[in-house]
């Protein structure tokens, strides 16, 4: 327990330093920015209601998979590009409680950013409309969304040195674009993890955001079974490869 | 039957024809050897192999062919083996942005050993007055030694080192082979890898030489040497009278080649004892006085110039 509470401490501190903790906060105020010049108009539709148009599809399908991808890719990959992946090896540790330890770490770090965007965007709403129905939504929405999200790109981050520029790739053309072709690829999206989450907790979004849910039944017990699921698969993943990869650095 | 030189009995760490290859470059080729107690050296020039035989003993690569036992066990296969074992390894594998203290504390903690043994392993690599300045500023030599006081914190029964000493002053080199010296007569495995061969000749009781990813030689500098029979001796004969002395055993069986700069005759010959027993005869009968009679090429230097030449 002290080498996985070692770990995750060691790991949030490597995966937000240096530029990395500036970029992603400044990132992470973009919805919050979004919401304040969407409620400028006091012309219907109402804040509310501007937030599900704009705000939160920024959080949900650009802030968090940015995050993530930043951070999630960097937990394993930091180590393989820096030659430390041998320290963390070369200890009497399973490799699923390395892997598990690093998708804690990554996380944690990037809920913390990505919740803050949550954070600040339904401050804004609730500053705009004295509303502060949003704000539970939103940050469960974000935590499950940032939890599948970082276990797949923790692996990604371990396997290749292009695990951003195959993220993004991922991210804008999978993500926000092919996967709105049909309503059955709705399933096969990390993104809609939160959002069904989102809607399930406020039904009366559902109109509103029904159309990029898809096949998906909203409901946030669903959405957190599969964050659960993506991550356990993940932890797995990740603890073969270290197991079975060899360990060199780049 | 006879034994390779290259084999120990009671060894801690045996590499049975482990041979490595990354696509078509073969790094290891079919190397057998075993370490035990004490401070063994592996030596080689840059690109010989070494640190991908040292990663592989270490289990962080799987070897192509072959196989790797560590204390009795595959280091793939059976992580607990890393609670008796340490790496310190060739390149920066440090974090930054963790002071020394913490970076050792993290050792610990990861390796499940208690964090009182914190203080005494900076103590040891001499890195007290550091020890809270984040790693990220500090020179190279004590990044070394902050990678050795974090292999040191877990007490490892085997120890490998893959040439600790680069970017360590000569004070910081001369505290850590001492350091080195000490745990191997304290019977903890050693195993030293370096391309700087004064160095290793003065940790090593025993030097493992590979060349071009293959087993070179194995066993002392002197046994191995000797081993070389097809490779004369190379001697140096001080006198006051060097080409009297020249002119007499040039005509001798043994003496291979003979040269003159000053006061100084280097001398090759393929038979050292006969050459020995001849030079002060020689000298006694032409009443010529000797100042020095000394092998020129029994250090690992001229012995590892030797192994390249044969590969190559």
């Amino acid at each position: 327990m002290r080498a996985f509470a070692s770990m995750v401490r060691v790991t949030m501190r490597q995966v937000v330093g240096g530029r990395r903790w500036i970029v992603l906060g400044l990132l992470a105020l973009l919805p919050a920015v979004v919401m304040w010049f969407a409620s400028i108009d006091p012309s219907p539709p109402g804040a509310f209601e501007r937030y599900n148009d704009v705000p939160l599809p920024t959080l949900l399908l650009l802030v968090v998979p940015i995050v993530t991808l930043v951070i999630g890719s960097g937990a394993l990959g930091d180590e393989r590009r820096d030659g430390t992946l041998s320290f963390l090896l070369l200890r009497p540790i399973r490799r699923s409680t390395i892997a598990a330890a690093k998708l804690t770490a990554a996380w944690l770090a990037a809920s913390l950013i990505a919740g803050s965007a949550g954070f600040l965007a339904s401050f804004v709403l609730a500053v705009r409309a004295d509303t502060w129905i949003t704000l539970a939504p939103t940050l469960v929405a974000v935590l499950l969304a940032t939890a599948g999200y970082t276990a797949v790109f923790m692996v990604l981050g371990h396997v290749t040195s292009r695990a951003v520029l195959i993220g993004l790739v991922y991210v804008f053309v999978w993500e926000s674009g092919i996967s709105f072709a049909a309503p059955s690829l709705a399933n096969v999206s990390l993104s809609r993890i939160g959002l069904t989450a989102y809607v399930g907790m406020l039904p009366e979004t559902a109109s509103a955001l029904g159309e990029p849910l898809g096949a998906l039944a909203p409901g946030a017990g669903g959405a957190l079974a599969k964050a659960l699921g993506i991550a356990l698969v993940c932890i797995l993943v990740g603890a073969f490869l270290l197991k079975r990869m060899d360990a060199t650095s780049e | 039957m006879t034994t390779s030189p290259a084999v120990v009995t009671g060894a801690t760490v045996e590499v049975r024809e482990a041979s490595k290859w990354f696509g078509q470059k073969v790094a290891v080729s079919d190397v057998t050897c075993s370490f035990g107690p004490g401070l063994s050296g592996l030596l080689g020039p840059n690109g010989a192999g070494k640190t991908t035989l040292l990663r592989m003993i270490c289990g962080l690569l799987s070897p192509s062919d072959g196989s790797v036992s560590v204390l009795g066990s595959d280091p793939r296969r059976d992580h607990r083996v890393y609670r008796r074992v340490a790496l310190v390894p060739e390149e920066d594998a440090v974090y930054g942005f963790l002071t020394a203290r913490g970076f050792v504390s993290y050792a610990a903690d990861l390796s499940g050993v208690s964090r009182s043994g914190v203080e005494r392993a900076i103590q040891t690599v001499d890195l007290a007055a550091a020890a809270d300045r984040p790693i990220a500023g500090f020179s190279k030599g004590m990044r070394q030694r902050a990678k050795v006081a974090a292999a040191l914190v877990t007490d490892p029964d085997v120890l490998i080192l893959d040439e600790p000493l680069n970017g360590t002053d000569p004070v910081q080199r001369a505290h850590l082979i001492d350091t080195f010296r000490r745990l191997g007569a304290a019977g903890k495995t050693l195993i030293v890898s370096s391309h700087v061969l004064a160095e290793v000749e003065r940790m090593a009781d025993r030097v493992i030489a590979i060349v071009d990813g293959r087993l070179a030689a194995a066993g002392s500098v002197l046994a191995i040497r000797q081993a070389m029979a097809d490779i004369p001796y190379r001697i140096r004969i001080d006198s006051d009278d060097p080409r009297t002395i020249a002119a007499n055993l040039v005509a001798t069986e043994c003496v291979t080649s003979v040269a003159v700069a000053g006061n100084t005759l280097h001398v090759e010959t393929s038979d050292l004892p006969d050459l020995g027993r001849r030079v002060p005869q020689v000298a006694k009968d032409l009443g010529v006085r000797l100042t020095a009679f000394e092998p020129e090429d029994e250090s690992l230097e001229s012995v590892f110039r030797y192994l390249v030449r044969r590969r190559t």
